[in-house]
């Protein structure tokens, strides 16, 4: 997951790497998830999510799909 | 709570208060039990996919956000500066220590400096934006790539 200054230079990226386009997200929902994710990380009660916390998590910030199904068998 | 509990909060405690992973040995100071012990916890909490491990089978490499090595995602937490496994740990760091941060990474294509301030609302930079290559279902199998 790597950062890029706009879409325009991801696009030049896989390109030049050879790597397939998958999602771009916004920086509000890198840090949705973020927050999703790592909130209650220094508990003692933190969890990683299940995969149906997962796709809930990942569908409540719009991304929903196979890329985003932690069970899907659509990718090599 | 139960030991690997014990010992999990233990490494996420020593992450967020020296930015650097545990040793095995250094947790075994913090909780009063014997280095093996703490090493058989390491390689458990990593069969959990808690920690991510170096092939040595005791080096911390992650435990998510916090990197063990350095990355090029950093980020500066008031006087604490620590590295982040990838661009959504590195939101990762503010949103777990509840803190406001500055992040310093690149654009991974033009190589130019990215620097985004964060606020305990969230990030207050616009154009920024992250690609995830691995999909969902590869994250851990492929975790140092993704």
């Amino acid at each position: 997951m790597l950062f890029f200054r706009s879409e325009e230079r991801v696009n030049e990226w896989c390109r030049d790497h050879g790597i397939p386009r998958r999602p771009i997200l916004s920086l509000q929902q890198l840090w949705q998830l973020a927050v999703a994710w790592y909130d209650t990380r220094l508990t003692p009660e933190a969890r990683r999510p299940k995969p149906e916390e997962m796709r809930r998590i990942f569908a409540r910030i719009g991304l929903e799909g196979p890329f985003w199904d932690p069970e899907s068998d659509q990718f090599d | 709570m139960d030991f690997d509990t014990r010992v999990k909060a233990a490494i996420y405690r020593w992450f967020a208060d020296t930015t650097k992973a545990p040793a095995a040995p250094e947790i075994a100071v913090v909780l009063g039990e014997p280095p093996g012990t703490i090493r058989d916890a390491y390689r458990r909490l990593f069969q959990k996919r808690v920690l991510f491990l170096e092939p040595d089978g005791e080096t911390i490499r992650m435990a998510p956000p916090f990197s063990g090595v350095p990355t090029q995602h950093r980020v500066q937490v008031g006087d604490r500066s620590y590295f982040a496994n990838c661009s959504w740990d590195s939101l990762g760091i503010p949103a777990a220590l509840h803190r406001e941060a500055q992040v310093l990474s690149r654009c991974e294509q033009s190589l130019e400096p990215i620097h985004i301030r964060v606020t305990r609302e969230g990030p207050r930079t616009a154009q920024v934006v992250a690609h995830f290559a691995v999909p969902a279902a590869k994250w851990w199998a492929d975790l140092v790539y993704t």
